[in-house]
């Protein structure tokens, strides 16, 4: 009398392993539902949205504050600023049809800003590359094909109303030339484009496919002005990272083995370091710039002192946690206390070393972040730090995710390897049946017997 | 208890062949020689003697069980043969020479299994030989005989994660035997594993003895398997641990399974009760009486 199990029962059994394909899809959605979750707030217009992001910004002369396309404003600021520039423009007509107004050169430069307020949308629109910021007779061209009709923008589009604003401006610009000159620029004020921008979350929160995009041209392109790629920055944190835990478990792991064997070792040194490592690395920062300058070496340090500590102290465990049956057994076939520490709690060990240095070189990446803002901020922190200063965190996600992966990855195949490295710590069911099976020995024609029993073994 | 019993013959009589077999046996000279044994632990509740005046000698190729109620220091004693413990006071001497350590003269297989998990069977076998300086040319010939010898040559290159409890110990004991010990001391060696393993054990072990030239002390809380394998058997007696008698085993060596409902077999089996459950004990042992069944016929 046994009733299917539901749903509910084949999903949720007390302490049992779910079968291959639902722990395979459940893995995949533990990405996918924190992915989704952030789809959705990113592109779902009406579940957060509390700010505008500018597409097309503008000077207020009154106002100190400088928003430029990429901005975010509240949606509460947003109409004031539109309403704050429509004005300075209707004053302007004014002023021209009265001629009146101011002329000069205060005014000239005025006129080349809000020539390059078309900039942004140019380069949004492919049109321009993003180096060429300041290429005014390029952006002049632009301006006259807009006016023209010549060109039309895409994304975003332009309000009429600042297509009419581009008609006026070019009919002044034009009377100066059909090519840039900026000693000709028009010494009436132009018009400026109206405000324009769409519904965005905060910029700490930049919608997926922004940071896929930042990410991938930060990461290949040689970044702007002279400035590193990502990946060579990568080369740089992952040098440092290294250096730093390749120096600690030179030193760490013999010292950690030795107290773990020795107790005069262990005596000797481990209640200074247990002292020491409470004292957080970080703290050392300013004396270690003094001690190394300002370039990667106390970087090198920071991440050394951060590791090496912990790690003496972990190894030194592991290495009492060597099963000490095995020593006996040593000693009663035989061996020297040398040979005990070289044949029995040397490659005893080995095992656990290694995944205790897994679990260190981890530590080293945190450490690496915090050493790479001492002296001379380097690698990715660097960027990290530029980028979210400029509140640029379609460019910082994509960095914090690159650790992660890193990190993850280089676990991964160091668990992986370690089954290759040490076979014998592999616990496999099948390798515990076969031993089973070869349990009851030779004669062929038994072995459908030995195959039962087997079998009767796994059912119970 | 006081219901009619076969008639068993005394313990202490043996047939002409087996007193024979004595007679042999104390003939050879003395291997392992334990004078006045004493071995006190320091604890919170003060000071515990675990041992105290253990007096016996083993002869060459004896094959001596020690049993006893848990408790009674069976496993300390091994420990000081093997070196692995000292004794507070008193010795042990192997070839009239004083024991002062673990040495390879005296093998020891453990109740847990010890093998090296990084070396496979054949370099497990060869650890040994290779701590006493033999070169790996010299100890693989060596090691392949002893592993062929326990049963396991298919599985020389094996690691011990791929073996069964029963087949780690057989590697323990080649393990132990290849240094060619004096004495092969044995702590519970087949405790872990399960009963038809455990037998199947036994008879490897007594094969493997008849062919070696290797004297075993073996300890064991099995009284079957003590009477099974042992030419004689020291019996310890618990708080503080002491010797309570020395049995010759009356059982005809070659031993088998169909020895285990033998008359001798059935008799030592009778003493060694008594000796280690003695019955003022056991009444002690009994649970209150709580009928929780509804069905009337009696169990008994």
């Amino acid at each position: 009398m046994k009733r299917p199990a539901t749903s509910h029962e084949r999903w949720f059994k007390i302490r049992e392993e779910l079968s291959g394909r639902r722990a395979t899809l459940l893995m995949a959605l533990s990405f996918l539902l924190p992915l989704t979750i952030w789809c959705i707030a990113s592109y779902v217009p009406f579940i957060w949205h509390p700010d505008i992001r500018l597409e097309v910004s503008a000077d207020r002369t009154d106002v100190s504050t400088v928003y430029t396309a990429g901005d975010h404003v509240s949606k509460e600021f947003f109409p004031t600023f539109q309403k704050a520039v429509r004005e300075a423009n209707a004053r302007i007509l004014e002023d021209r049809k009265n001629g009146r107004g101011s002329s000069g050169v205060m005014v000239r430069r005025d006129n080349l800003k809000k020539l390059r307020q078309l900039a942004p949308l140019a380069i949004s629109n492919g049109w321009l590359r993003p180096n060429q910021r300041e290429d005014d007779a390029a952006i002049f061209e632009i301006w006259k094909k807009l006016a023209t009709g010549a060109l039309v923008l895409q994304k975003p589009a332009l309000s009429p109303e600042n297509l009419e604003v581009i008609r006026q401006d070019w009919e002044m610009l034009s009377a100066t030339g059909p090519n840039f000159d900026a000693r000709k620029l028009p010494d009436q004020p132009l018009l400026s484009l109206v405000p324009q921008g769409t519904p965005s979350n905060p910029s700490y929160l930049p919608a997926p496919h922004e940071v896929l995009t930042t990410g991938w041209y930060n990461f290949t392109a040689g970044g702007e002005l002279g400035q590193l790629s990502l990946f060579s920055r990568l080369l740089i944190s992952i040098r440092i990272v290294f250096t730093g835990f390749l120096l600690s478990c030179l030193v760490g792991v013999p010292i950690g083995i030795f107290c773990g064997t020795y107790s005069f070792c262990s005596k000797v040194s481990e209640p200074f370091i247990d002292f020491f490592r409470y004292m957080p690395a970080p703290a050392f920062s300013t004396l270690l710039v003094a001690i190394f300058g300002a370039h990667d070496e106390p970087k090198v340090a920071l991440v050394f002192i951060g590791t090496f500590f912990q790690m003496v102290l972990v190894i030194a465990k592991t290495t009492r946690q060597l099963d000490h049956a095995l020593l006996e057994a040593a000693q009663t076939l035989g061996a020297k206390s040398r040979q005990l520490f070289t044949h029995v709690v040397i490659p005893g060990i080995m095992p656990d070393l290694y995944n205790d240095l897994r679990i260190l070189l981890g530590w080293s990446w945190t450490w690496m972040v915090i050493a790479e803002l001492i002296g001379v901020k380097t690698g990715l922190t660097e960027f990290i730090e530029t980028q979210g200063r400029w509140r640029n965190f379609d460019a910082v996600f994509p960095v914090i995710i690159l650790i992660g992966i890193i990190g993850f990855f280089t676990d991964q195949f160091l668990g992986w390897f370690r089954g290759i490295l040490f076979p014998y710590t592999r616990r496999a069911r099948s390798t515990v049946k076969s031993a089973r099976k070869i349990e009851q020995p030779p004669p062929a024609n038994q072995s459908p017997k030995a195959e039962s029993s087997v079998t009767q073994l796994t059912m119970t | 208890m006081s219901q009619a019993t076969i008639d068993l013959p005394d313990y202490r009589t043996q047939s002409p062949n087996v007193a024979a077999r004595f007679g042999r046996l104390k003939a050879r000279p003395v291997v392992l020689e334990v004078c006045d044994l004493q071995k006190c632990f320091s604890s919170a509740q003060g000071e515990v003697v675990a041992l105290q005046n253990i007096d016996f000698v083993v002869h060459r190729r004896e094959f001596i069980c020690v049993i006893g109620a848990s408790g009674c220091g069976k496993s300390t004693l091994i420990r000081i043969l093997a070196g692995l413990e000292t004794p507070t006071a008193g010795e042990v001497l192997l070839d009239h020479k004083r024991v002062s350590g673990p040495g390879p003269e005296r093998g020891m297989v453990f109740q847990g299994y010890t093998l090296f998990p990084w070396l496979s069977v054949k370099q497990n076998v060869m650890f040994g030989l290779k701590m006493t300086g033999h070169s790996s040319s010299e100890a693989e010939p060596t090691a392949r005989q002893w592993i062929e010898m326990v049963g396991l040559a298919k599985f020389e290159n094996s690691f011990p994660h791929q073996l069964s409890g029963g087949m780690k110990q057989r590697v323990a004991i080649a393990r132990a035997l290849a240094n060619q010990p004096r004495v092969l001391l044995m702590d519970e060696p087949f405790g872990a594993l399960d009963a038809q393993t455990r037998c199947q054990m036994q008879s490897y072990l007594l094969q493997i003895w008849r062919n070696v030239d290797v004297t075993i002390v073996f300890i064991t809380h099995d009284l079957d398997e003590a009477i099974y394998l042992a030419d004689r058997i020291l019996v310890l007696k618990p708080h503080p641990g002491r010797v309570d008698e020395l049995i010759e085993v009356p059982v005809p060596r070659p031993r088998g399974p169909d020895q285990f409902i033998s008359p001798e077999f059935l008799a030592t089996k009778k003493r060694l009760e008594e000796l280690i459950h003695p019955l003022s004990e056991s009444a002690g042992d009994k649970l209150p009486t709580l009928r929780l069944t509804r069905v009337d016929d009696e169990v008994e």
